[in-house]
C-alpha cells in the first residue's frame, strides 16, 4: 500500500493563534480517509493545508511538510495553483457559479486554465458528469443554469467541476451537511466509487458517515491528532479514551 | 447529562442480571433433584421457558439499540456481548431442563454407585461455582473475577474426561457401546437443534417473522 500524502510535523496558525499542532500522518492512495473531531478542532484547516488554501486567509501561516507523491508542496518554487490542480476541493455548501450553465460550471476550471477546444470541453463535460453520477439527470439540459438543480445535484455538479481538472486527490469539507438524507446517500455512494480512481479525504461531523464511507479515520482534538487508524479499529475498538468518549457521544 | 443510549444499555444490563440469577436457580434445582432423588422438572421447565422469553426480549432490546443509535466502540462491544450472553443464559436454562428431564425419565443418581455420585457432586459444585463467577463478573463488570474462571474450566474439563475414562474402564463391551452411543446421540440432537435455529434465522432474515420450527 503506497501513501499519496505524507504530513510531517504540520502546524498552522490564524493571526497568531495556533490551530494545528504537530500533525504527522500518512494518507493511503485510492482510499477514503475521514477526519473527525469536534467543532474548532482544526479539521477544515488540516485539509486546507493539504492544497495550500490555508495560506489564502489573511494572517494564516503553516509550518511543516506535506509530501504529495514524495514531493513537498510547500517547497520553494512550487506553484500553489499547480498544487490545487492536483488536489481538488469540494466544499460544505454546493457552490455552482449561479450565472453559468451546467456545461460551463463543469469546465470552469479548464477554461480558466486556457482550454478552449470545443471537442475537448465536450468530452470533459460528459466524462466528469458521468464520473459524478449526474450525466443521466442533466444531459438534456446542459444549457440550464447550475443554480436550477436540486441541492444534491448541485453538489454532484461541484464534484464534476473538481474532477474536470483531473486531480489526483479530492478534499471534501463536510460535503453532505447541507443535503437531505437521500442526496447525502448518493454523495456517499459516489465517494466510494471515486476512491477507485482518486485519493479522497473527507471532513465530516457525521460519525456514522465516516464509519460508512471511509477506510481510515483520523480523530483530531484541540488541533492535535489523537488517533488515526483503520475505520474498523477506530469505531469498534479505539485505543484512546478521548476517541472513545467522542465517538460514543460523551463529549463534543 | 447521561446519553439516551445509556437508558437502553442499563435496561439490558438489568435484564441480564435477572436472567443470571434465574439460571443459577434453575441449574441448582435440577442438580439437586438428580442428586437427592426429588422431581423438580415442572419448576425447572417454567424457569427455562422464562429464560428463553427473557433472552428474546434482550435480543429485541439490543436490536432496537443498534437500529436507533448506531452504537460504536464500547457501546457496540457491550451490545454484541450482551446479545451473546443472553443466548448463553438461555442455554444454561436449556441444560438445566435437560438434566431435570433425565432425572424425571430415567431416575436420578441417588441409587448409583458411590463413586459416580461423588464425582457428579464434585463436578456440580465446580460448575455451579463457574456459573456464579460468570453472573457476578457480569454484574460487577469485574475483569479479574472473570479471568479466574479459566482455572476451574480446565478442572471441569479434566473431571469430564476422567469420568468417561473411568466409566469405560469399568464397563463391559455392551456398556461401552451404551456410553459411546449416549454421547453421540446427544451431540447429534444438539446439531439438529442448531440446524433448526439456523433455519429459523433464515426465515427471519427473509420475512422479518420470528418462527418456531422446533
Amino acid at each position: 500500500m503506497s501513501y499519496k500524502i505524507e504530513i510531517e510535523n504540520l502546524n498552522a496558525w490564524f493571526s497568531g493563534k495556533q490551530v494545528l499542532r504537530d500533525i504527522t500522518m500518512k494518507i493511503k492512495e485510492n482510499m477514503v480517509t475521514s477526519i473527525i473531531g469536534p467543532s474548532g478542532c482544526g479539521k477544515t484547516t488540516l485539509i486546507r493545508c493539504l492544497n495550500r488554501m490555508h495560506e489564502l486567509t489573511p494572517g494564516a501561516k503553516a509550518t511543516g511538510r506535506v509530501l504529495l507523491d514524495g514531493g513537498d508542496i510547500y517547497s520553494e518554487g512550487i506553484d500553489p495553483v499547480t498544487v490545487r490542480r492536483r488536489i481538488g476541493m469540494v466544499f460544505q455548501k454546493p457552490n455552482p457559479f449561479p450565472m453559468m450553465s451546467i456545461y460551463d460550471n463543469t469546465v470552469a476550471g479548464l477554461k480558466l486554465n486556457g482550454v478552449s477546444d470545443k471537442h475537448r470541453l465536450d468530452e470533459t463535460v460528459e466524462k466528469s458528469l458521468r464520473a459524478a453520477h449526474l450525466w443521466d439527470e442533466v444531459k438534456a439540459d446542459l444549457g440550464k443554469s447550475g443554480a436550477s438543480l436540486s441541492g444534491g445535484q448541485q453538489q454532484r455538479l461541484c464534484i464534476a467541476r473538481a474532477l474536470a481538472i483531473e486531480p489526483e486527490v479530492i478534499l471534501m469539507d463536510e460535503p453532505t451537511s447541507a443535503l437531505d438524507p437521500t442526496a447525502a446517500s448518493k454523495i456517499e455512494q459516489l465517494i466510494r466509487v471515486l476512491s477507485q480512481d482518486y485519493t479522497v479525504i473527507i471532513v465530516t461531523h457525521n460519525m456514522q458517515q465516516a464509519a460508512r464511507v471511509s477506510d481510515c479515520t483520523a480523530f483530531l482534538y484541540l488541533g492535535k491528532l489523537v488517533e488515526y487508524g483503520s475505520t474498523k479499529d477506530i469505531f469498534e475498538n479505539p485505543k484512546s479514551e478521548l476517541t472513545e468518549k467522542y465517538i460514543t457521544g460523551e463529549f463534543g | 447529562m447521561s446519553r439516551i443510549i445509556d437508558i437502553g444499555l442499563e435496561e439490558l444490563s438489568v435484564m441480564l442480571c435477572r436472567m443470571g440469577e434465574l439460571t443459577y436457580q434453575a441449574i441448582s434445582l435440577s442438580l439437586k433433584g438428580c442428586l437427592n432423588g426429588t422431581n423438580e422438572h415442572s419448576q425447572v421447565c417454567e424457569m427455562s421457558d422464562a429464560l428463553v422469553s427473557m433472552s428474546e426480549q434482550a435480543e429485541d432490546k439490543a436490536f432496537e439499540l443498534i437500529a436507533r443509535f448506531q452504537p460504536v466502540a464500547s457501546d457496540l462491544r457491550t451490545i454484541k456481548s450482551y446479545m451473546k450472553i443472553a443466548y448463553d443464559f438461555a442455554r444454561y436454562g436449556r441444560y438445566a431442563l435437560d438434566i431435570s428431564y433425565i432425572n424425571e425419565q430415567y431416575g436420578g443418581l441417588k441409587h448409583c454407585e458411590h463413586w459416580i455420585l461423588e464425582h457428579i457432586e464434585k463436578m456440580s459444585e465446580k460448575v455451579l461455582d463457574m456459573v456464579r463467577i460468570s453472573i457476578d463478573s457480569l454484574r460487577k463488570h469485574d475483569v479479574k473475577l472473570a479471568e479466574t474462571i479459566s482455572k476451574t474450566e480446565k478442572e471441569v474439563d479434566s473431571m469430564y474426561f476422567r469420568y468417561l475414562d473411568e466409566l469405560v474402564k469399568r464397563a463391559s463391551g455392551t456398556n461401552k457401546c451404551t456410553i459411546s452411543s449416549v454421547l453421540i446421540v446427544r451431540y447429534l440432537e444438539r446439531i439438529a437443534d442448531h440446524a433448526t435455529y439456523i433455519c429459523e434465522s433464515v426465515v427471519y432474515v427473509a420475512t422479518g417473522q420470528k418462527v418456531n420450527l422446533r
